[in-house]
């Protein structure tokens, strides 16, 4: 059934995909190489766009620089904070959506609804929430009786609001993705185990965990590669500014402010290319990880 | 352990599965059920497992009731069709796995699984994934699995079914010499006749959710209780003729008239077909349509208007489209009411 | 993951309902007393994700003294609807609103187009280089979007485009994730349909239209929606690309009202309502393909 292409098949199809390819190459490959490229400018001149000098001088300032530094921490705060307790939480509720039968459809739904939203109009909802005086979190607390916190102008606290909103966020997400991921194993095991001698809670450890484990991988990488790229979250919950004294600078808010505040294009490229390798790391880390003990 | 079911019924929905079934496995033999497909043969063994509960009757394993036991508490092994063995455990973590669950320390639990995995010769493979063994070893180390535990009873779905023919025939024995070995008591479901009468000490036939016969494999073969087990045992297919079609078959009988009423069918098992010369001995009567021989077997096939007799072991082989006399011995000869069930029929002696 | 690829949409559809009442079925499905537990678990878990919507609702229709009321009100005494009339005075909503269905719609519509053909080509035709220029488009969306954003800010102001349209709709016309969901749909429809439609003299194009498209409608629907919503929450590019009031999408033009609506919470929730509300009523219509292009889209990796 394989045809071998023929120099009119490749001219027709040309035809087909150069519209996309146009598109493509000219906003994603092109700036791929070129922001690559731009970590190595140092001296560049905006308004001409022509590069003086070649360096690697914006890597060293950009290590150097506390700010970034600042950012890479929160950053990694963030994604610790997210990544395993949305795993965590989604399992969890996948698992209980996949015991019942009866609206099991109108609690995935719910669940799932704040992926559809804005990110920016859903921060501002939560910032009102946060709200120091008139916010429903703090009056939940203080039922509780716990002092008012003032979440989004207390540096300490800046990082939790954010981490609980991202959380909310995302689970919907996790969860159809994990549902999937359950309804792949086969029942058989299910019964296979009980007949073993396997109570819920050692099915659960036994057969659901380990045969989710490529489900794991796939929702740990993605959450881990979103979470670092924390961006409008943190813009609209603390009103265009990174957090109370900069609690809440992460990195790609940082490349937002050399590249659009600061038109230190040189800086941020640099920066967007550590960012890149450390996602690379970490998804090879995963990868690694998963070929280890994911096996079968 | 001997299994007993009480007026077990089944129905999903309005649909009812099994009808008040009530029969008894007893300890240590192995014990097939046969039917077509959608029979209920494995909602019975579902149930046997705690997999499943019946929605009125009883069950007891001995002299215990245990209708309300689950799959955990009743303690059963079972072998399932696809086997289900976990693919992310080895073939001896496979083997371990009900052990772990009964907390038996580690050490005992390895030597348990290799005494096992030597039983169904599967020492050879122990560290190897399920995925990497072919469908005759994983469903040796389904076996192991299923008797780790040292199960009183050991439950079986169709387990030759994803094999190939001549595997499962080796496999077929192997189970028997397992069973036999090990003294288990085993309950093997099969839509094979064939696999049912060579590894059985007794089979129960089911169809539409009732038990059509519960007997040694011989019995269920020479004495069917109904044309439904003369029929669905035995290839080639059991002969049959209607009496409103053929009725000068019931005029060369020597049997009561009053019997004769009752008779609506009679059954020829096609190796129990003889020839005779004589017309007036003859149970059918036809031309020769067709004679197959493959190898040392020679099939003929005899019709007269629209029946076809199908026999394997005549004395002699007749030409094709040449006049043919057919008989039978007395004893070898099956005669069913209009209901389906057996008549038993005595000759009777001419003065 | 692999065994998934290449299979129908119809299978994929296959995951979301309910499983066949089989005799395994009926063993999984918990004893009442675990469903039990699992209803109230969900139930607690669905209306902790609701409060937001349901916070943001009410606030934007309660008058500015029960917004700040403590304890907080959660039906207002009379909705006041005229809190989102105020919203739209006080900022251009109207206008932000025109904006992002415009932008939405045409980057939509543009990334259908090039995609589908892009992807026709990669399921159905051969050319040169075909698995290596695949290969090179799925490394692409290894790398992170927000790298691409300076370099994209520099060939954009050098089009002169800074502060257009085009520049929020004509880098987002093409999108190597759709090529490749698509692709994997156009190649479960078998080829035998393909070489029949060439012998009864259907073109290559014709082919793809009216028989590929609507034999993967469902595909193309999850795509789309996924798009739309993409594309109507999108924030970092068209604030970095437009400085004009006028070309602001909503969510650009609601952070701007922030500062300028200051502590006025109760319009701050009526213009959110704006925002958010017409994803949810989209969801709310076509969860089903957006559900199912999710969890395709989890297959990818």
């Amino acid at each position: 059934m394989i045809e071998k292409p023929t120099l009119k098949s490749s001219l027709k199809s040309l035809l087909y995909i150069a519209p996309m390819m146009l598109i493509i190459t000219t906003f994603n490959l092109y700036p791929i190489i070129r922001s690559f490229l731009m970590s190595f400018y140092t001296d560049f001149n905006i308004y001409t766009q022509e590069v003086n000098e070649y360096g690697i001088s914006n890597f060293i300032e950009v290590l150097q620089d506390p700010e970034f530094i600042l950012a890479i921490r929160n950053t990694f705060i963030f994604v610790l904070g997210v990544v395993p307790a949305s795993i965590i939480i989604s399992l969890g509720i996948a698992v209980l959506l996949n015991k019942i039968k009866v609206l099991s459809g109108f609690f995935r739904s719910i669940y799932f609804l704040p992926f559809v939203t804005s990110t920016v109009a859903i921060s501002i909802v939560w910032s009102w929430i946060y709200h120091s005086r008139f916010g429903l979190m703090n009056y939940a607390l203080g039922l509780i009786g716990i002092e008012p916190i003032e979440f989004l102008t207390d540096p300490k606290y800046s990082m939790l609001a954010l981490v609980i909103m991202a959380i909310w966020k995302g689970l919907g997400f996790n969860i159809i993705l994990f549902l999937v991921g359950l309804n792949n194993i086969d029942e058989n095991y299910y019964s296979a185990a009980k007949i073993d001698g396997a109570r819920g809670w050692e099915r659960f450890t036994n057969i659901t965990i380990p045969l989710l484990g490529p489900t794991m991988f796939l929702v740990s990488v993605m959450g881990v590669i979103n979470s670092f790229k924390v961006f409008d979250e943190v813009f609209a919950l603390f009103q265009s500014r990174p957090g109370p004294a900069g609690s809440a600078l992460t990195v790609v808010y940082y490349i937002f402010q050399k590249f659009y505040q600061e038109s230190q294009y040189g800086i941020a490229a640099a920066a967007g290319i550590v960012l890149f390798l450390i996602i690379l790391v970490f998804t090879l880390i995963q990868m690694a990880f998963n070929k280890k003990f994911v096996h079968y | 352990m001997q299994v007993q079911f009480k007026d077990v019924t089944m129905s999903y929905g309005d649909k009812e599965v099994l009808q008040k079934i009530s029969f008894t496995i007893p300890e240590g033999k192995l014990v097939s059920i046969l039917g077509p497909s959608g029979c209920g043969k494995s909602t019975t063994l579902m149930l046997i497992s705690g997999l499943t509960f019946p929605s009125n009757g009883q069950i007891f394993f001995g002299d215990k009731e245990v209708t309300k036991y689950d799959a955990v508490k009743r303690k059963v092994g079972m072998v399932f069709q696809n086997y289900a063995l976990y693919p992310h455990l080895s073939v001896l973590e496979n083997i371990m796995f009900p052990l772990k669950m009964e907390k038996m320390p580690k050490k005992q639990r390895q030597k348990r699984a290799l005494e096992l995995a030597q039983l169904v010769q599967i020492e050879d493979h122990v560290d190897k994934k399920p995925k990497q063994l072919s469908g005759g070893q994983q469903q040796r180390v389904a076996i192991a699995r299923a008797l780790a535990k040292e199960p009183s009873i050991l439950l079986m779905d169709e387990p030759l079914s994803n094999l190939d023919a001549r595997l499962r025939i080796e496999m077929r024995e192997e189970i028997r010499r397992i069973q036999q070995k090990t003294g288990v008591t085993t309950v093997f479901v099969t839509h094979d006749q064939e696999e049912a009468l060579s590894i059985s000490d007794e089979v129960m036939v089911l169809n539409e959710g009732a038990i059509q016969q519960n007997s040694d494999p011989i019995t269920l073969y020479k004495k069917p209780k109904n044309r439904f087990v003369a029929q669905f045992l035995g290839t080639p297919i059991i002969n049959t003729i209607g009496i409103e079609d053929y009725p000068e078959v019931l005029e060369r009988l020597n049997i009561s008239e009053e019997i004769k009423q009752n008779i609506e069918t009679i059954g020829l098992r096609a190796e129990e077909i003889l020839t005779t010369e004589n017309k007036e001995n003859a149970l059918f009567e036809g031309i020769v349509s067709h004679v197959a021989r493959v190898g040392k077997d020679t099939t003929v096939h005899v019709k007269n208007k629209e029946k076809e007799l199908v026999a394997t072991n005549l004395t002699i082989i007749p030409l094709e489209d040449t006049e043919i006399y057919l008989t039978a011995q007395m004893k070898d000869i099956h005669f069913f009411d209009h209901k389906g069930q057996v008549i038993e029929v005595k000759e009777v002696v001419m003065a | 993951m692999e065994e998934i690829r290449g299979k129908k949409v119809p299978i994929l559809m296959k995951w979301f309902k309910p499983k066949t009442k089989d005799k395994t079925q009926l063993v999984t499905v918990g004893d009442k007393y675990t469903r039990a537990v699992a209803y109230v678990l969900l139930t607690i878990g669905a209306f902790t994700m609701l409060i937001p919507f349901l916070w943001m609702v009410s606030t934007s229709l309660k008058s500015p003294a029960e917004a700040v009321s403590m304890p907080p009100i959660w039906i207002p005494k009379s909705f006041k609807v005229e809190n989102f009339l105020k919203a739209f005075e006080v900022a251009p909503f109207g206008r932000y609103f025109l904006n992002s269905v415009l932008i939405t719609s045409l980057s939509t519509i543009g990334e259908l187009l090039t995609t589908i053909l892009a992807a026709f080509a990669f399921a159905k035709m051969q050319f040169y280089g075909k698995n290596l220029l695949f290969t090179i488009l799925i490394a692409t969306m290894m790398v992170p979007g927000e790298l691409l954003i300076i370099p994209n800010y520099l060939t954009i102001s050098r089009l002169g485009l800074i502060n257009t349209y085009a520049a929020m709709i004509v880098p987002y016309v093409a999108s190597v994730f759709s090529v490749f969901m698509l692709k994997q749909n156009f190649e479960s429809v078998p080829n035998e349909l393909y070489y029949a439609a060439k012998v009864d003299g259907s073109s290559d194009f014709k082919f793809l239209w009216t028989i590929m498209v609507p034999l993967s409608k469902s595909a193309i629907v999850a795509v789309s929606i996924l798009k739309i919503i993409g594309s109507w929450n999108a924030f970092m590019w068209p604030l970095i690309v437009t400085n004009d009031r006028m070309l602001r999408p909503l969510p650009v033009g609601l952070q701007a009202f922030t500062t300028e609506a200051g502590t006025q919470y109760e319009l701050l929730m009526a213009a959110s309502v704006i925002v958010v509300a017409p994803m949810v009523i989209i969801y709310l219509f076509l969860q089903r393909y957006i559900i199912m292009g999710v969890s395709k889209s989890g297959l990818k990796g």
